[in-house]
């Protein structure tokens, strides 16, 4: 077992544990991307990062990748983290912003603004599909192509596949065409509207049998507020 | 295995029975650049560039072991040998080494010396790295792109130039640095450009035997019994020819080299495979010749010779392969 | 070659090759690295050669061909040895008489250097400035040596230190020492070699240990490690020998650039020559102690010369980097432990080996002991490689060595550490160099690439053409460095075209500073350094691009216009040579551009004679 702080909080766990099961475990809520339960860790959208270490060494790393270490001291919501996580949030934006997944990040750690020249990509390159594929689905049909600006996702040649057995688990663990975000008017790329929206769960106690389609969604923490 | 005539004496045109082919690989089916008979060349202006064979590509991909880490150095070699990666290139290879096609395309297109699309018989690099920036690198790079018509790595219509550009060629005091085809251009401007494309055009190793200061003739001997291998009855190049036995497999015969160094003829009484290695031997005492270097270009062994007046000259003992050591001080290894 | 099968036999090799030389005639030494072959070399050496066989001098004159230098401006030149006699930018022309001299004991002044500064012709290579204020440990080696020839190599003390080790035989000595001599890492982190030795030697042996070289030098402007690959590579393999034979590892990697062709010739030869002689391979001299080297080619990718995406290129895999820990001493090429060294780290081990730990600790600073070579390139007088102490100022070096600046133009800064560093400011010249100071000043020490930059550099546009050196040459794995360099480099490019507001320049700083934070690898965590470090010396330039819309260097095309002034002879050279008709005038007439077809192509600045072309 090993032992570390995590927002002044000491945790115990074991050997070969994230930094981001570890700080799930005390409740601590990081925001993540890429990180899906069941696939392998790729670190590549960087918003889970959180500060580790102390003084002038002090760094932020990827808490869905990186391990525990005995006697790590480590922070969730620093004053570096925040303004990290609010930087990304605005690149994501400004590359896609029909992404409802984005938006609802966006609402949920106040960014308002996108201050980049607008993209509408439909890919972040997160890694979730060739993941799913490779380590779910056992195809390896689409992967990496390219590097740098130029990196794209795709099949090899970009012709149909002879591996892909059309299970559609890539669209389905897609964060950027899973949910499109609908209330996203032309002229603003920043939508923040699911914080003002008034979803039919606010109103549960009249259908209690209603299931939410919209999970995870800012709603549910507007909810608790309203409580 | 053909037998060609030993004609003596020797005349040029006797032995051109198709007039315009190059005369350093003559009897080279591959061969197909039209040369003046006249001029000889430095070095044989072959183009390299195959068509994709599925036998080809085996060939390559068997030569190692399987080991993951070799991918990179097998999409090498296909690389080098067919100017670029045919997709069903890929295909063979993610076959034979069970790697999946999503890894090789990934690896494929990550890498910046590898090409997807066929590329042109001369490849022009303009460097950009930092130091060839600052004296203008960039000017040059555009200008090339503005004589070619074409933007950066694509080719030109007619196949000739591809245009590309590299990050660092490591000759920064030198800058601004262009590479075509092996050979570095240095101090490059705009200005520069047209000419630069006009050499290549040409042809980059064209050379005046007659009046460049390069070349020269030696006179050399068998390093075992210090006779004289010249033959002032058959000339090659206007100069006495070098002769030697030479032997492979079943056959056995003579072989002349020019003594001009500099120019790589040579005239045999048989025609061997390209890439065979021979073995030579001293026509007076019979004795082997065979040296104790590797030849820098391909690491087989080499012949040695002495050069009359001090020094001794070693050439390759692999057709078609033109490495070879002038040392003065003697065998120094 | 014989295979020498112990240690006795080596040492009576190299004392019969010591002795065997003739030190009584002079030997004419020509450097042939690629710049040199660019500049010519090899015709004077073809031309050498003729004279040498036709005047019947081959038994009274060495010739050896050696690999560069660093006197990269003058070549192709010629040494002279033993008087050191230095000959300039040789002219095939003058090989007869050049060569003439040396059979004859005498030395062509007319061909000598000349100092620009006192106008007089310096005689040998050792006092000329740019050689005298050098401290030449490894570069001094190419000079002695051919590289193609491992005899010549033995000659020299060549695997000497290999054989003092083998004959201590304690493995612990070797790792102490390289602790004691402070050697640190010379690919640029400058992390203490001793230390990541001792870390894999206490890895546990048994499955195998790699070594290996980082040979790919991605850093435009740096080539100081093509030149130990071309000049001297079995000082490498020596190298890597010793440091197998101290940390256990039984497996080594050279990992050469594509891009450096006579580099892998050169070590191709060196590898079978070092196998063909029993240095290399099984049973290494009869010692029992077997290490083998491969060499592996890279294939384009600069950011394959950061350590854990070097690992998995030689895997076969796409150069990504990954998250440390795991270190590559518990976890690297295939799994096992590896420790990898820069080619300049791997040269020095001889040398610490051969004079000592303590001897080798003199020169340099407290914390940064040794020597270190630099690619002065850019806007200097005498461009090349120079190595010199840590602790020697900038200003020693970009003056006293370079020269000073090349045209009448003020030198502005430097820029040091490739696309990873940042610019220092010509006022802090008298900041002395090691690993420290650098970062203190904002830069880094990197694998050595210096670039002098002067009042025509643009600094704005240095800092977008390292932006998009890196956008290009990023990995794309994380998102902060993919779209954070594409997003600097888009805020950069509106600054230089004169679209850039006060506001963007804040984003920027926001920017980098993310950017640097959050990315996982190296290449990303120094991405913003060019942007930070000008931005923070030469933050009025970014202003006068965003507010008066104006290049004060004449670089930025959108907000330059080129014109003739009254320097105008009238010649017409321009008018010709315009390719798109922009420039009219009539003979012996002032000529005039017309900025509306104008493309600023810059040709017609080039070929003007009299300098009445004006950049503003």
């Amino acid at each position: 077992m090993i032992n570390l702080k995590i927002n002044g909080l000491p945790v115990s766990v074991e050997e070969g544990t994230t930094l981001l099961e570890a700080a799930k475990f005390l409740g601590f809520p990081i925001p993540t991307l890429c990180f899906m339960e069941g696939l392998l860790p790729y670190g590549a959208c960087r918003l889970c990062v959180v500060e580790i270490g102390d003084g002038p060494k002090a760094k932020l790393v990827s808490s869905c990748t990186y391990r525990v270490e005995p006697g790590l001291n480590v922070r969730t919501a620093s004053s570096r983290v925040i303004k990290a996580r609010k930087m990304i949030i605005e690149l994501l934006l400004a590359t896609c912003p029909q992404s409802k997944v984005i938006q609802d990040l966006a609402s949920a750690h106040g960014v308002h603004q996108q201050r980049f020249r607008q993209e509408h990509d439909d890919c972040i390159l997160c890694g979730l599909c060739v993941r799913m594929c490779e380590q779910q689905m056992m195809a390896k049909a689409i992967g990496f192509q390219g590097r740098g600006e130029k990196r794209s996702l795709g099949t090899p040649f970009n012709i149909k596949s002879d591996t892909c057995r059309l299970c559609g688990g890539c669209i389905y663990v897609c964060p950027a065409c899973q949910l499109r975000c609908t209330y996203n008017q032309p002229e603003k790329t920043v939508c923040n509207g699911c914080a003002n929206l008034t979803p039919p769960c606010l109103e549960k106690e009249k259908f209690d049998d209603m299931m939410c389609y919209m999970e995870p969604c800012v709603a549910c923490e507007i909810k608790n507020d309203k409580k | 295995m053909e037998k060609l005539k030993e004609s003596a004496p020797h005349k040029k045109e006797k032995l051109i029975s198709n007039p315009g082919l190059c005369l350093t690989c003559a009897w080279v089916s591959t061969c197909t650049f039209p040369k003046d008979p006249e001029k000889s060349v430095l070095q044989c202006e072959e183009f390299e560039s195959e068509e994709f064979k599925p036998e080809t590509t085996l060939k390559i991909v068997e030569k190692y072991t399987g080991e993951q880490g070799e991918l990179i150095s097998i999409l090498e070699e296909m690389q080098a040998k067919y100017g670029y990666l045919p997709q069903s290139a890929l295909k063979i290879v993610a076959e034979r080494t069970g790697r999946s096609l999503v890894d090789v395309y990934g690896v494929a297109t990550f890498y910046r010396s590898f090409s997807l699309k066929p590329r042109g018989k001369h490849l022009v690099s303009v460097c950009l790295g930092t130091a060839c920036h600052v004296r203008g690198a960039p000017h040059v790079a555009e200008e090339f792109e503005r004589q070619l018509q074409i933007n950066r790595e694509d080719t030109t219509p007619d196949k000739e130039f591809t245009l590309t550009t590299v990050n660092c060629l490591g000759a920064c005091a030198l800058g601004p640095v262009v590479v075509v085809d092996g050979h570095y251009f240095s101090n490059v401007n705009t200005v520069k450009v047209n000419k630069i494309i006009k050499k290549v055009r040409d042809g980059l190793d064209k050379v005046e035997v007659k009046t460049d200061a390069r070349i020269f003739p030696i006179d050399v001997n068998c390093p075992r019994c210090n006779h004289s291998l010249m033959d002032p009855s058959y000339l090659i190049d206007d100069f006495p020819s070098i002769r030697v036995t030479m032997s492979f497999e079943n056959w056995h015969g003579w072989i002349r080299l020019t003594s001009l160094y500099g120019s790589f003829k040579i005239e045999s009484e048989y025609k061997i495979p390209m890439g065979a290695v021979a073995n030579f031997f001293c026509p007076h005492c019979h004795a082997e010749l065979l040296g104790s270097s590797n030849c820098p270009d391909c690491g087989t062994k080499m012949v040695p010779m002495i050069v009359r007046n001090g020094g001794m000259m070693q050439i390759c003992s692999r057709r078609g392969c033109t490495g070879h050591r002038l040392d003065t001080n003697g065998v120094n290894l | 070659m014989e295979k020498i099968k112990s240690i006795e036999d080596f040492k009576l090799l190299q004392e019969m090759l010591i002795f065997g030389r003739d030190t009584n005639i002079p030997t004419l030494v020509i450097s042939a690295g690629t710049c040199g072959q660019a500049s010519g070399a090899n015709d004077i050496i073809r031309v050498a050669k003729r004279e040498l066989i036709n005047e019947e001098l081959t038994n009274k004159i060495n010739l050896r061909i050696t690999g560069c230098q660093g006197f990269c401006q003058m070549e192709p030149s010629i040494l002279v040895e033993p008087d050191g006699t230095f000959y300039p930018r040789v002219n095939i022309n003058n090989m007869k008489r050049i060569i003439k001299a040396i059979a004859q004991g005498k030395v062509l002044e007319d061909l000598f250097f000349v100092d620009p500064e006192t106008e007089k012709p310096i005689a040998k290579q050792n006092d000329i400035p740019f050689f005298k204020n050098q401290v030449r440990t490894i570069l001094s080696r190419n000079e002695k040596v051919d590289p193609i020839r491992i005899y010549n190599y033995i000659e020299n003390n060549g695997y000497s230190s290999l054989r003092k080790v083998f004959e201590k035989g304690d493995r612990t000595w070797i790792i102490e020492e390289a602790k004691i001599s402070g050697l640190r890492g010379r690919g640029g982190a400058g992390f203490p070699t001793g230390l990541k030795w001792e870390m894999l030697a206490n890895q546990p042996n048994g499955k195998g240990k790699f070594l290996v070289c980082n040979a790919d030098e991605g850093d435009p402007g740096a080539y100081m490690d093509r030149s130990v690959l071309e000049g001297n590579p079995h000082s490498i393999i020596e190298g890597m020998i010793i440091g197998a034979y101290a940390t256990g590892a039984n497996q080594g990697v050279i990992y050469v650039r594509n891009e450096y062709p006579l580099a892998i010739k050169h070590l191709i030869i060196a590898l079978r020559q070092a196998h063909e002689l029993g240095v290399l391979g099984e049973n290494i001299l009869g010692t029992g102690f077997s290490f083998d080297i491969k060499l592996v080619r890279g294939a384009g990718a600069f950011v394959c010369g950061e350590e854990t995406a070097l690992m998995r290129s030689i895997e076969g895999q796409i150069g990504e980097p990954h998250q440390r820990p795991p270190f590559p001493t518990q976890k690297g090429i295939n799994g096992k432990p590896t420790a990898i060294n820069n080619v300049e780290t791997w040269a020095n081990i001889p040398a610490v080996i051969e004079k000592g730990a303590k001897d080798f600790a003199k020169i340099g600073t407290k914390n940064s002991s040794g020597t270190k070579i630099f690619s002065l390139v850019g806007k200097v007088k005498y461009t090349g490689l120079v190595e010199v102490p840590m602790g020697i100022t900038i200003g020693e070096i970009v003056n006293d060595i370079g020269g000073g600046s090349d045209s009448n133009a003020k030198i502005k800064a430097v820029q040091t550490g490739g696309p990873s560093g940042g610019c220092i400011p010509a006022k802090m010249f008298d900041l002395p160099i090691d690993y420290d100071s650098l970062a203190q000043a904002g830069s880094i020490m990197g694998s050595g690439g210096m670039i002098v930059m002067d009042e025509h550099t643009c600094m704005v546009d240095v800092a977008k053409y390292f932006t998009n050196f890196l956008k290009d040459e990023s990995c794309g794995k994380c998102f902060s460095c993919r779209k954070g360099t594409q997003r600097m480099w888009e805020i950069l490019d509106d600054i230089s075209n004169g679209k850039g507001t006060i506001t963007q320049l804040e984003l920027l700083d926001e920017l980098a500073q993310v950017v640097k934070d959050t990315t996982m690898c190296g290449l990303g965590q120094t991405a913003p350094n060019p942007v930070l470090s000008t931005l923070r010396y030469f933050r009025d330039e970014y202003v006068e691009h965003i507010n008066n819309k104006r290049c004060p260097a004449g670089v930025c095309k959108e907000l330059i216009t080129y014109s003739i002034n009254e320097n105008c002879t009238g010649c017409q050279l321009c008018i010709k040579s315009c390719s798109e008709n922009a420039i009219s005038g009539k003979k012996k007439e002032r000529h005039v551009i017309d900025p509306a077809k104008c493309i600023k192509c810059g040709v017609c600045k080039s070929i003007c004679k009299s300098d009445a072309v004006v950049v503003k």
